[in-house]
């Protein structure tokens, strides 16, 4: 539904002076970022920075107040709400609480990323065309849970679940892929098994990923880029070769501009991660 | 146009393994549910002769008899005031007497209990005989046994509930941590100490909370009490209706409805409360009493009796405002217990007269009389019940997604379902059925009209109330997947709801059954007309006889609710 096809070197994702707020609050405040196809972004900083807003704001979930938003050559704020609909189809989203429902298998959980490619509403493994069928069991595959597929989510562990969530991105085919702090609520070897899932996506199918994380040694040695934000500006935008934890905590460490209760939930946040 | 873009490669297919999900027992019972509950709608449309062409008259007749009613002709302040405490004093002393009758047999009646082993099956089964039986069937009979007036009712109150809250506060009572006790026996404490002085305490915040939600029922049970002669506003309405003279009967209507609007926002004020209560107290008190304790320690004080306030004694309790309002509470509520005692006022003569109904009632009901008459009005009685909720249950999900927050189109339009609702709630069923019958004549058509308004109300209640703490979080990712509206409900809020949809559905089943039982009285169908002529014709046997079949109709259901409940969960 794209007004033209992307061609290799255009950006999948170009935020232009974005800026937003909520009830008078500043939340992201002249953020410009282009995101090229086939990179992995890890978006850092600390909470409250506004990286889910950021995030929330590529999708069409949010819009913005000011600047411009194109993803994948569609403005959101511009869109019917039948062709954001169409455009949300083509974004995958991952969230921190995975966003499954328990009750339901991990094979009817992925099913459901082929929706918009439907028309009825669907309840049930069943309601869904066999074709979908077999290509949800092949994402559950890629994602190493083929044989949990009639599983109930809710007994699935923690990294599990995300797993399911990813192959359920998976089967809408997207051109980009927003991760929310997909980690945030796993063990470390949870994290870097659903991280290294998602680099492999992004590195086998050259999709591009913009994934917000917190922890530092993880984003270095996942991400292609990193990029910080503090306050909702852009204070930091390198490639992840290179770049030192050193380098990336004075980031986190730096007194704001505008908001010291930020670096107080800051501190507390890195206290939980340690 | 599925999957037209070509960046996602999809893997190299070899077989893909079964792509069907197996059958589960959760999906067998929960197809096994809703086949039972269209064939049992169909069945009491059959039964009741029900059509459009009947309902449209019925409507018509309806429509009628309001006009009739308006406007309504209140009665004087001072009845009005008289009339409603006495129903409140029903309740009061019934529920009073219910909640201290209601310990020893939670004790008992619980797993928990170690007692002479035939003890606890003979209070399982008066649990369940008095839980089973309505309020009203019980008024029925002990008017009979005890005059007409307050007296009965308020015993008919208390009998029901007994069972009620038993059965609430054994299960609190299992589910006690067994430690302690095992610590008082060890040191050599005897059962009944053991219950007084380890689990008593720990269950009575939950005896209150059950105690106060059971008087709010019997409030409203106390409102139509009066129609079968046993006190309190109902008996005005009785008198009314009976009198063809509507508008007064629209006038007492009223005054019913403002009453339990009134406890309705006075029970939600007292549940905010105690919810700041537990709050406080539960976390912020007990922190600052670890932190205390803790300072007291350090300082070299091992004790920790530092931490008290200074000026008290280590033996003594002494007073700080939360106990003074705990005394003062409790002492209040003994008061105002005894003055509803009091003010039933049993005329000792009429009492004395009572020992020898009871016996003729008692030696009557011996052997219990089945007959298939009996088993059809009993049978009539269920599918009035069963399809009014079924019914009920598809009308008041619609209104429930109206209202919920989650799910309603429009928020002004939640706001007006929710008032319209909470009012249609405060009605009680025997008043609807007394109205449909004064307006369509007697027969089970006007029964199940009342159950099913009562039956749709109540369940777009439950309904809005769980939809609203589901996850949104599916229905958000959905969104995001870029799923329509329908769709996004379909796979991310429904399979969510249908637990609480198929609980509260059989919930709403199993209070419309035990309403359905007593309709009778007013004419309204089903068994409680049989169960009231019994005792006007002195034919105990018949009475016990309907009494046992409505306690196995309404132990069934029940036990095929919680079943269910369990195994969709
Ligand atoms: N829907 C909203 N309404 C009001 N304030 C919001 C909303 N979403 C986010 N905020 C505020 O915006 C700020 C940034 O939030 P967020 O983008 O969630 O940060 P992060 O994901 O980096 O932790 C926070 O102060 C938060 O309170
Ligand atoms: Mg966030």
């Amino acid at each position: 539904m794209a007004e033209e096809p992307a061609t290799i070197g255009d950006p999948v994702l170009r935020l232009s002076d974005v800026g937003k707020g909520f009830h008078g609050t500043t939340v992201l405040d002249g953020v410009s970022l282009d995101v090229p196809q086939g990179q992995f972004v890890a978006l850092t900083g600390p909470s409250g920075a506004g990286k889910s807003t950021l995030l929330r704001l590529v999708n069409g979930m949010h819009l913005p107040d000011s600047g411009t938003v194109h993803t994948l050559g569609e403005n959101p704020a511009a869109c019917s709400r039948s062709r954001l609909r169409a455009l949300r189809a083509r974004v995958g989203f991952v969230f921190q609480q995975f966003g499954l429902v328990g009750r339901l298998s991990a094979l009817e959980n992925v099913l459901m990323g082929s929706l918009a490619t439907l028309r009825l509403p669907r309840y049930g493994v069943m309601s869904y065309p066999r074709a979908l069928r077999i290509r949800a069991v092949e994402h559950l595959d890629r994602v190493g849970l083929a044989d949990r597929r009639f599983q109930r989510c809710d007994t699935l562990s923690g990294g599990q679940q995300q797993r399911v969530a990813v192959a359920r991105t998976l089967l809408q085919s997207p051109e980009l892929i927003l991760a929310d702090e997909p980690v945030a609520s796993l063990d470390p070897a949870a994290s870097a098994l659903v991280l290294e899932t998602l680099k492999r996506i992004s590195v086998e199918d050259g999709i591009s990923v913009v994934c917000s994380l917190h922890q530092i040694q993880l984003a270095l040695a996942t991400a292609d880029r990193v990029v910080a934000l503090r306050g909702g500006r852009l204070v930091l935008d390198e490639p992840a070769a290179g770049l030192t934890a050193e380098r990336l905590r004075e980031v986190y460490e730096t007194a704001g501009t505008r908001d010291a209760q930020a670096g107080a939930r800051d501190a507390q946040a890195g206290a939980r991660d340690g | 146009m599925v999957d037209t873009t070509p960046v996602a490669r999809a893997p190299a297919a070899a077989d893909p393994g079964p792509l069907r999900p197996p059958w589960s027992a959760r999906a067998l019972i929960a197809t096994g549910l809703l086949v039972a509950a269209v064939a049992v709608t169909w069945l009491t449309f059959w039964w009741i002769g029900l059509s459009p062409a009947s309902l449209a008259a019925g409507l018509d007749d309806t429509a009628r008899l309001l006009r009739r009613m308006w406007p309504p002709d209140l009665p004087g302040a001072g009845d009005v005031a008289g009339m409603v405490a006495e129903t409140l004093l029903i309740a009061v002393a019934g529920t009073g007497l219910a909640a201290l009758a209601s310990v020893p047999l939670a004790f008992t009646a619980a797993r928990t209990h170690r007692g002479p082993r035939w003890l606890r099956p003979a209070a399982r089964v008066a649990v369940v005989l008095t839980r089973a039986v309505p309020t009203l069937a019980f008024a029925i009979l002990f008017v009979r046994i005890f005059g007409l007036g307050p007296p009965a009712g308020a015993l008919a109150v208390a009998v029901h509930s007994v069972g009620m809250i038993a059965k609430l506060l054994a299960d609190v009572v299992e589910e006690a941590d067994p430690v302690p006790a095992e610590a008082a026996r060890a040191c050599g404490a005897g059962e009944v100490q053991v219950a007084v002085s380890t689990v008593l305490p720990r269950v009575f915040p939950a005896l209150t909370g059950i105690v106060l939600h059971r008087l709010d029922i019997n409030i409203r049970a106390s409102a139509v009490l009066g129609v079968v002669g046993a006190g309190g506003i109902g008996v005005a309405l009785q008198t009314a209706l009976g009198s063809l003279n509507y508008h007064r009967a629209a006038g007492i209507i009223c005054v019913i409805v403002v009453l339990v609007l009134l406890l309705e926002l006075l029970s939600v004020a007292v549940r905010r409360r105690t919810i700041r209560h537990l709050v406080r107290h539960g976390t912020i008190r007990r922190r600052a009493v670890r932190r205390r304790s803790r300072a007291g320690r350090s300082a070299g004080d091992p004790t920790g009796t530092a931490a008290l306030p200074a000026g008290r004694a280590p033996h003594d309790v002494g007073w700080d405002r939360g106990r003074v309002l705990r005394v003062a509470g409790a002492v209040a509520t003994g008061m105002v217990f005894l003055v509803s005692l009091w003010s039933l006022n049993p005329d000792p003569a009429r009492l004395s007269g009572a020992w020898p109904n009871l016996r003729s009632v008692l030696t009557g009901m011996w052997p219990p009389a089945f007959s298939g008459h009996l088993l059809m009005a009993v049978l009539e009685s269920l599918l009035m019940a069963l399809g009014a909720a079924a019914v009920g249950a598809a009308c008041g999900l619609v209104l429930a997604l109206l209202t919920a927050v989650t799910t309603t189109p429009w928020r002004p339009l939640s706001a007006v379902v929710r008032v319209l609702l909470v009012v249609v709630r405060g009605v009680p069923d025997l008043v609807y059925a007394l109205l449909f019958v004064a307006a369509l004549g007697l027969g089970p058509f006007a029964g199940f009209l009342a159950l099913w308004i009562s039956s749709t109300a109540l369940a777009a209640k439950f309904f809005a109330d769980s939809l609203e703490q589901l996850d949104p979080l599916p229905h958000e990712a959905l969104t995001s997947v870029g799923a329509r509206r329908w769709q996004a409900f379909a796979a991310g809020i429904w399979p969510q709801f249908v637990p609480s949809f198929t609980g509260n559905g059989l919930f709403v089943a199993d209070l419309a059954l035990r309403e359905s039982v007593v309709l009778g009285i007013a004419g309204a169908g089903g068994v409680g007309y049989l169960m009231q002529e019994s005792i006007a014709t002195l034919r105990y046997d018949t009475t016990a006889a309907i009494v046992i079949a409505i306690a196995v109709v309404v132990y069934a259901i029940e036990t095929l609710a919680r079943v269910a409940r369990r195994h969709l969960l």
